[in-house]
This record gives C-alpha cells, structure tokens and sequence, in this order.
C-alpha cells in the first residue's frame, strides 16, 4: 500500500498511483485538518498532487529527493513569500 | 518490484522478439495472440502495469482492444502503447483518441523500446 | 485516409483557391466590406475546419490569419498589399501542409517553425498598429546569445516568467547557455482527459530531458472538494531546459499539442531579484560611477567596485542580486557592453532590465525588397532550380522517344519552346542564340540530335553556374553578427537578414508551378445525378432491343436479324450495366462518413450522463449511394443518443444485476444483396413491452382488445407510433420512445426499413435496413386481368405457382400452405378494385407472388409472371400524386408505361 492513513496523517510510500487518488480525496473530504508525510515518497501520479493542491493540507515532510521535492513545492507550498 | 508487460500480436515473431527484449530487462512478460485473448486475461485477474499492442489482428483489434481495456475496472489509467509501422500515423492517432499513451513504430528497437516504456511507466 | 479527412483536404483547396481570389479583389477594391467579411468568413472556417484534426501548424497559421483579418474587418489595421503578401503566403504554406497531409496522411514537425514564423509574421501586422501594446516583435536569431536556429519569434507577452525560476538556477542555466547548450522554456498543459489515455504527466515532466527547473500550477480555482474530479487533470507543468529542441520534440511526440516550447535567449534571465528595501547609502553613487567606469572602459575598475559593493550589501538584497547578475554577464560576455549598461541602470530604479529593447526592432511595414535575397535578376531560387533541372529532364525523354513520322515535328517544336521558356525565365539569353541554331537544324533533318546535342551542353555549363550561385548565395543571406552593437552599426545586415527571414516563409507553390492537381476531382453533385438519370433512361431504352428482335422475328419473319439484335443487345446491356455500375461507385460512400461522428459523441454523451460505454463499431467500410448514407445520418445519431440516454444503466445499477459495468454499444453495418443493413444493439436494460402497451393504451394508439391481444413484439413496435413520442413518455419508457416515428419516417423515405428487438434486462436492437442505392429500382413484372404492373423485387418474396385444390377459405380469407407455414392469399384484381377473378392455368395452378408486409409473409394472386427488369421510377404527380397504392411509374423499352405498386399500402 502506496498511502497509509494514521489518524489526521496521510503517509506517501514509494510510488503513490493513479488508482489512489480516490482514496485519497474520499479521506481528505472527512478529514479537516489532514497532514502530509512525503518522507519515503518518490513519485505520485498528479491525480493525488492535485487533490492534495485542491485540498491544502498542511505538509510535515517534504521528500527527501530534492527536484522531485522541489517541484512538490511549487504546487503545495503556500507560506511561499518571495521577499 | 518488476513490472508486467502484456504483448498483444498475432505475430509469434514480434511477440518473440519483444518478449526477449523486454524480459533480458527485468520486465515480467505475458502474452496474446489477438485481442479477445488479451482481453480473457485480463479478465483472469492478470494486471499488467503496461500493454503493448498490434494494431491490426484477427477477432479483436488493438484499437478495439484499447476501447475494450479501457471499459474494465482497473484498465482505465493502464498506459497503452500501439505497435504500428511507419505508415499508420493515423491508426496512431487514432489508438490516442481511443485511450492509447503512445505508440511504437515496428520494427521495434531495443533501446528505444525500453526508453519509451521508462518513458510512460513510472518506476520501470 | 477517412473520408472526413479528405472532405477536409477538398474544401481547404476551394477555401484557399476563394482567399486568393478574394485577396485579389480587393487589391482592387480595398475598402468594400462586403468582401472583407467573406474573406474573413473564409479564413475562419478554414482555421475551424483544421482544428477537427490534429494540425496544430496549420490551424497556428489560419489562427493568426483570421485575428488579422478580424482585425481589417474591424478596421483595426488597414488593408495593404504587404498584407495581402503575407496572408497569401501563410495560404501557400497552408495548401502545402493540405498536400503533405494528402500524401503522407499527416504533417511533418519539422514544420513548426515556418508554421510559427508565419503566423508571426501575420500577427506583427496586428500589433504593429496597436502602440499601446508595445509588443516588441524580434527576431531571435539575429541576437548576438540566441541559441535558436529555428528563428522563432517571441513577442513580450509571451516572454515565460523567467523571475519564477531561484536565481541560482537562472545562474546555472544562463553559465551554460553561454557555453553553448539551448535553452527552453516549456509550458505543458496536459489534456484534462489525460490519465484515462495512460499518461502520467507529473512523470513526464519530470524526465525531461535536460531538465533544470519545474513547477506546477493548475489552470482554474479549485472546487470544493466535494466536487473535486480527481482524474480530470487541470495542472500545468512549466518548466526550463537545457535539451535540444529536437531531443523535447522526441520527448513529448505523443502529446506535441499539448506543449509549448519558448527557446529563452540567455540575456533574459539576468533578473535580479530580492528585497528592494535598504542596502548601502554608497550605491545611489554606484550607477554613475559604473557608467562613467563603463564609458572609460574600464573594466576592471568597474567589477572590483561591484564586488565591493556587493560585500557591503546583504546577500538577499535586490541591489545584491543586480550586481551578481552583472558580474555574470561581465564574465561570459564581456564584449557585451549595452548589458553591462542596462544592468547598471536598472540599479536606479531597481526595476528589471528591459532586455527586449535590445533587440533590434522589426517594423511592422514594408520589408525591404525581397530582390535583394538574389544575386541577380537571373540566378534562380534552389526550388526554380530544380523544376528546371526536371523540366529539362523530361524535354530529353521526350527527344529520346523513337520516332514517329507524323508527330516528329511537332514534337521539335514543342520542345523548342519549351527550352525557350526555361531560358527566358533563368535569364539566360545569351544561350538562346545556339537554340534557335540547334531548332533550325532539328526541324530541318526532322531529327531530335541537333536538340539533345545542344541540351547536353546547356546542362553541363548550367551545373557548374547553380553551384557558384549558391555559394554566393550563402555568402550574403546568412550574415553572421558578432554582437549587439555590431547588428546595430549594420543595418543594412539587419535588413538582409530580415528578408531571408521573409523569403523562406516562401513555399515554392505559385500559381504557375501548381502543375501536379489533387487526384480527386470534386463535382457538383448536379452533374453526376443528370449521368446518374441518364445511364438509367439507357438502361431502359435497352430494354427495347429485344422487343425489336421479336418483332423482326415475328412480324417481319427476318430470323437472322433477330438473332443479330439479341447479340448485339447483349454486348450493350453489358455495357450499360457496367457504366451503370461505375456511375453508382461515383456515389458510392462508405459508412464510415456516418459512423466516424459516433466514437466522439458516444464518448462526450456517456461521461456527461455518468455512464461507461463502449463503442464498437463493424464493417465501416461498407459502402452506399451518397443519398442513403446522408439520408442514414440524423435517424441513428437519434437512436444512438436514446440508447446511450435511456437504454444504458448507470454504473452501479449494472454493477448491481450482474453486467459489466460499461456498456457496450454496437453498430454494424453490412451489406445484404442490394441493401445495406445497420445494426444499432446495446446490452442495456431493455424495453418494457407492458409499459409501452400501457402508455399505447393511455395515449388511444390501441383500443382495449388490441391491449389484451397483443404481442410484446408489436408492442415494442408501437414505439414506432407517430403518438408514442412525447416527453411524459420517455422517462417511464426505460428508455426509447423519443420520436422514434421521425426516425422511421425518415428512414422509410428512403425506401428503408426499421424494426426492433427488445428483452428486458438484456438490450435492444435496432436493425436498419436501406437500399444500396436510390436511383435504379429492380421490380418484378406481373399481369393481372390484362395489365402489367411492377413490384418492387425488395418485397418480392418467392413465386410460386399453387394448385387450386390446395387454396382453402378460411372465413373469408383464402389461405394456402406453404413449406408447413400458412400464408394468407388475397387477389390482386380485388385489392385494385378490379372485378376479375384470377386466372388459373391450364394446369389449374394459380400464380402467387408471396411478398413482405412488415414482418409477415402475404400471398398475392396474378395471372401470370414476368420478367424481372431495371427502371427508373418516377414518383406520382398531379392528382395521381394521392394514390397512396402505386409507388410510382416508369416508362419500358417499348414506350409503355409501367405501374409500379407500393405493397405496404396496397395491403391493408
């Protein structure tokens, strides 16, 4: 399993697929203040990135490789404050 | 994790040299030999994460198989690739309308093969 | 290729053939609005017609072409001959892509960049007008950095947002790109239906080659959640490359509509960024003293100020990341002046360089005279070139030919002039001299030597001339600036450069060289019904022959002439049949021309309703006269809408009983003898027969009798009933129901035939069934009390011939057996209100012509059959017009007319 749900925690493992997102967006709907661990995560379909962009949960862990938690970032990151 | 391949040709030549191709790179192979035997497959319970198809075969053709793939449960975000030749540029695109990813042009290379499914399959 | 597809290809041609024509009048009547608005009209169909396929060159190019023409025809922009230049040329270029299209099927990508040039080009007459714009229009090659060969040109408002990118990053890429590597900026805005075709375009972006840089946006504010598509993709990827543009076209060939890729000049990423509040007081002294450092050339006073200053500045200061970015510059183009001074100005108003004004302007006006490009008047373009290196070719086959005395002459002759013309089109008039010697000669001995002699020297002296020309050639058009000042010091390179820019937007198809047409012929369709009309009076008038063999047999008594006649009757009649034959292929359409419209509307209806359908569609290739196919049209989109509208469950309901969660819908077209037959047949839920009978009932269609009588099957049928068809209806009807009496009637119009099949929970099926063509009827002759008349042979079961003994009455119908089934039999004489009975013969047998009626098997009664015979009927008119009982006349081979009747009326 590519997500596990801990409470008000979604973990990203791995490879999230396509087929997730459903799941995905069903559990963020009943779940207000939702946080996302993307810490052993390596690549989601965009299915889930923009059910995650369109629900906004805050971001605990960003991934560990740096490009790929780059571009992460210009989607979901929304304290970004350019000077 | 290895991924799955299904090959669909109703050429035991293409399917041969696909099949060697792709398994000498990790990949799990099955095969069809026309359309309505990929589709049984699939129905089993075999997922492949990939689908590589003819276009023109008996009984069931790729583009009848894309349409037929895409309508069962758990086949809708499959990637599909066409085998074409170089002159069905408009099977080509016409296999894209019907839900194909992209498509290989025959006489299939082995590194461009494996580059393109690298390409569409996240995790090759 | 589909038929759609090369309906496409002949209107673009009538479409470009009429812009043209349009174009030239108004270089006469510039301001009549009257054709502008055509023009316009023109363009924007044309550009309409091209976004049906996937041939984003050539709608790019008809796209800029009708905003400026939207522009002229809102008196935006003036009409002017540069104008009309422009616009033909983009036209060119279109009938170019519409001939690649026709022999290759598809258009090559190497195409982009013209396809970009030109719609530039056009879109520069529209921006040239509006100042306020300020779109400062360049040519990107000409730049002393710019890394693109392809010569696209960037407007400011296209300008990517560079400043999004960190600025270590920019660094990066700008490092690079000055060490030779392109530089692209990629907007990829993936289809929204995307993941259902396979594609993971996070991934994709992401291998990018050559990738530097990425981020995701998304196209329109988020819905709530709740109503969230998760797999309706609406993200934007943008990214910055430093791969080769074919390495990106490689990459994203399978979605290159979906992306757009800006090559970025490297200059443009210098800049600065970051807190434009405080810094050191010294840096208000700084721009002067720099410029002044500048002026004196003093370089590296001016970098060790910078680096100083720098020092004294903190790092995230918008001062701080000026002075990196000049340091930069200095270091990897240090010739390049007028960016050390914009950076240095931008510093006052710590606003960004305005690196656009470098670039050497392109006015919107007239370029400078395309004669330019050539060296002279005579040398010709590499394309002329080679159309006279063919045309010259083709003159010595011709001479090559072996001699036939009577043409021999004129062939000299021709081929004269011929050469004459290529010499006075290259020029070369000084040859002319030795070809009206070598003519002379020819003519004179009446032998192609003297001619081929002098074309072997010609094309030997023409070889070593064209390769000189072309290396003069490349000399001049590609000039090669060194750097910004350089361009600007030489405006005349400039305006070269310009002009080749200009001249190869030039497709080498002028109206004089369009010598190879399209292979298809277009006619009005006019022309082919009179050949259609008139095969058929031949076919007829054929028919006279034998009657003429007859009566010279019989009545002059010349037995050979009578066999004579047949003989030749026979070579004609199968003659006449074969140009009948032929005649019907010109109409001949394959199904296709319908069925291709279903996949899309199939695909658009079911995901609107919710629903997952699957369209299969069998023997799209089966072929029918125009009118039939045409005719075929509307009545299934009607049926195919109902099905998907009513016949099909929803997801879970099929889930629910069992079936597979997507539907799947059947059209199939075959051809049976001379009919075409469409089978339209879903795995839906079926038709009710009770409800129809119910709401037949209710509506007064049935009596009450009738609704406890009456079968499931003709109650299905009832939805063919003219009441059954209003909106109450529909939606207790599972389903069919919507105007289904429209369909028939239309489909009946045609002399087709519709009929239903339906089980409940299991599907429906619908069976068209058309004639093959519309314009010959095959009828069976018969004769009753004395007359002839036509039966159309499509209702005409079998003939056979009954005992009298095995007619028997039942009531006060007769009746007979046929092979174990009982047929009803009624006399024709009686249903024509003829007072005779029928005639037995001699063997007491009575003739029965068993024809369809509907679904059932009726027995008519005759005196005697004939043969069976080809015409052409003619509808009733006049007052006969309202005599439902005949379908029509047709006149035969001996001058009589022949009635033909309509079984379904003819049988109550």
């Amino acid at each position: 399993m590519s997500l596990e749900f801990k409470k008000n925690q979604v973990h990203f493992k791995d490879m999230v697929g396509v087929e997730d997102a459903e799941e995905l967006l069903e559990w963020l709907q009943k779940t207000p203040a939702a946080k996302v661990d993307f810490s052993a995560c390596t690549h989601l379909h965009p299915a889930n990135l923009q059910v995650l962009m369109a629900a906004s949960p805050s971001i605990m862990v960003w991934p560990a490789d740096a490009a790929f938690s780059a571009w992460l970032q210009s989607a979901l990151d929304q304290h970004e404050d350019p000077y | 994790m290895s991924k799955t391949i299904l090959i669909v040709d109703d050429s035991a030549t293409m399917i041969l040299s696909v099949k060697s191709n792709l398994e000498m790179n990790g990949f799990k192979v099955e095969t069809a030999g026309d359309g309505v035997q990929a589709l049984s497959k699939l129905k089993s319970g075999i997922k492949p994460d990939l689908i590589i198809t003819d276009i023109n075969m008996p009984n069931m053709g790729g583009l009848e198989l894309i349409q037929a793939v895409r309508a069962l449960p758990g086949f809708r975000f499959t990637p599909i690739l066409t085998l074409t030749t170089e002159s069905q540029s408009a099977k080509r695109d016409e296999g894209k309308k019907l839900g194909a990813t992209g498509w290989l042009v025959k006489p299939v290379d082995g590194a461009d093969l494996i580059k393109v499914i690298k390409q569409v399959l996240p995790g090759a | 290729m589909t038929p759609l597809l090369e309906q496409f290809l002949s209107e673009a041609r009538d479409f470009l053939e009429g812009i043209g024509e349009k174009l030239m009048q108004l270089e006469d009547a510039p301001g009549d609005a009257e054709l502008m608005t055509a023009l316009f009209r023109m363009v924007h169909t044309l550009k309409g017609n091209s976004g049906l396929f996937d041939f984003p060159e050539m709608t790019r190019v008809l796209h800029a072409g009708e905003d400026l023409m939207d522009a002229v025809r809102h008196e935006q922009v003036e009409y002017s001959q540069d104008l009309a230049d422009r616009l033909l040329d983009a036209m060119d270029f279109v009938g170019m892509l519409c001939d690649e299209v026709e022999a290759k099927g598809s258009i090559g990508a190497h195409h982009a960049a013209d396809s970009a040039r030109l719609a530039e080009s056009l879109r520069r007459l529209i921006a040239s007008v509006d100042a306020a714009a300020a779109v400062v229009a360049v040519v990107a090659s000409a730049l002393p950095n710019a890394l693109t060969e392809t010569g696209i040109v960037v407007a400011e408002a296209d300008l990517p947002p560079l400043v999004d990118i960190p600025e270590s990053i920019r660094m990066d890429a700008y490092r690079q790109a000055c060490g030779g590597v392109d530089l692209h900026w990629l907007d990829y805005t993936p289809a929204a239906d995307c993941f259902f075709q396979g594609d993971d375009p996070f991934f994709q972006a992401r291998g990018t080659p050559g990738f530097l840089w990425g981020s995701i946006t998304v196209r329109q504010p988020w819905p709530a959640l709740a109503e969230l598509d998760a797999y309706r993709c609406v993200l934007e990827f943008h990214l910055l490359t430093t791969a080769p543009r074919e390495q990106l076209d490689e990459y994203y060939r399978y979605v290159p509509d979906q992306v757009r890729m800006i090559p970025v000049t490297p200059l443009f990423l210098a800049l600065p960024q970051g807190n434009r509040n405080g810094g050191p007081v010294a840096y208000e002294n700084f721009v002067d003293k720099a410029l002044g450092l500048l002026g004196a050339n003093q370089l590296e006073d001016l970098v060790l100020a910078a680096s100083n200053l720098i020092e004294l500045s903190s790092l995230e200061l918008w001062l701080s990341s000026a002075l990196r970015w000049l340091l930069l510059v200095m270091e990897l183009e240090p010739e390049n002046r007028n960016a050390f001074a914009k950076i240095i100005e931008s510093l006052r108003r710590q606003s960004p360089p305005k690196w656009t004004e470098l670039l050497p302007k392109v006015t919107g006006g007239n370029p400078p005279a395309k004669t330019e490009l050539h060296l002279s008047q005579h040398s010709l373009t590499p394309e002329e070139a080679e159309v006279m290196t063919k045309m010259l070719d083709v003159q010595r086959e011709i001479l090559n030919l072996p001699i036939q005395e009577n043409w021999q002459l004129g062939r000299i002759k021709a081929v004269a002039a011929t050469l004459t013309g290529c010499l006075m089109a290259s020029g070369d008039v000084a040859a002319r001299a030795g070809l009206e010697a070598a003519t002379a000669m020819a003519l004179e001995e009446a032998a192609s030597l003297p001619l081929l002699a002098w074309l072997d020297q010609f094309q030997q002296t023409r070889s070593t001339a064209s390769v000189e020309s072309l290396v003069n050639q490349a000399d001049v058009g590609v000039p090669v600036p060194r750097n910004l000042s350089e361009i600007q010091s030489d405006l005349s390179a400039d305006a070269v450069r310009v002009s080749d820019v200009d001249a190869e937007a030039k497709f080498g198809r002028r109206a004089e060289d369009a010598g190879i047409g399209p292979k298809s012929l277009k006619v009005d369709q006019q022309k082919i019904d009179r050949l259609m009309n008139l095969i058929g009076e031949m076919v007829v008038s054929k028919n006279a022959l034998p009657y003429l063999a007859g009566r010279a047999e019989d009545v002059f008594g010349v037995r050979d002439l009578s066999r004579e006649i047949k003989a030749q009757y026979t070579v004609i009649n199968r003659i006449a049949e074969e140009m009948q034959d032929a005649i019907m292929q010109v109409r001949m359409m394959p199904v296709s021309f319908v069925f291709q419209r279903f996949p899309r509307l199939v695909r658009d209806t079911s995901r609107k309703l919710g629903k997952e359908v699957n369209l299969v569609l069998v023997g799209e290739d089966t072929e029918a006269d125009k009118n039939v196919i045409e005719a075929l049209g509307d009545p299934l989109v009607h049926i195919v809408r109902n099905s998907l509208d009513h016949g099909f469950e929803q997801p879970d309901e099929r889930r629910a009983v069992g079936k597979p969660v997507a539907g799947t819908l059947t059209i199939r077209a075959s051809q049976e003898s001379d009919r075409v037959v469409i089978e339209i047949q879903d795995d839906g839920k079926g038709i009710d027969p009770d409800i129809v009978k119910r709401k037949a009932y209710q509506k007064g269609i049935i009596d009450e009798a009738t609704l406890e009588r009456i079968s499931d099957q003709d109650a299905i049928n009832l939805i063919f009933a003219a009441g059954l068809s209003t909106v109450d209806v529909i939606s207790d009807l599972s389903g069919r129901g919507v105007g289904m009496d429209v369909v028939r009637t239309a489909v009946e119009k045609v002399n087709g035939a519709i009929s239903l099949e339906s089980e409940i929970g299991k599907g429906t099926r619908i069976r068209l069934s058309l004639p093959l063509s519309m314009a010959v009827t095959h009828v069976m002759l018969i004769e009753s009390a004395g007359q002839t008349f036509g039966i159309p042979m499509d209702s005409v079961l079998e003939t056979v011939r009954v005992p009298c003994a095995s007619i028997s009455s039942i009531k006060q119908s007769l009746v007979t057996v046929l092979r174990g089934n009982i047929v009803p039999l009624k006399s024709i004489n009686a249903l024509l209100a003829i007072a005779a009975p029928p005639q037995a013969n001699s063997d007491h047998e009575l003739a029965v012509l068993v024809v369809r009626c509907g679904n059932e098997a009726v027995g008519l009664l005759v005196d005697d059959f004939r043969e069976t015979v080809d015409i052409i009927l003619k509808p009733m008119t006049g007052v006969l017009a309202d005599i439902p009982v005949y379908a029509g006349s047709a006149l035969m081979g001996d001058g009589s007319v022949l009635m033909v009747l309509n079984i379904k009326e003819l049988l109550p």
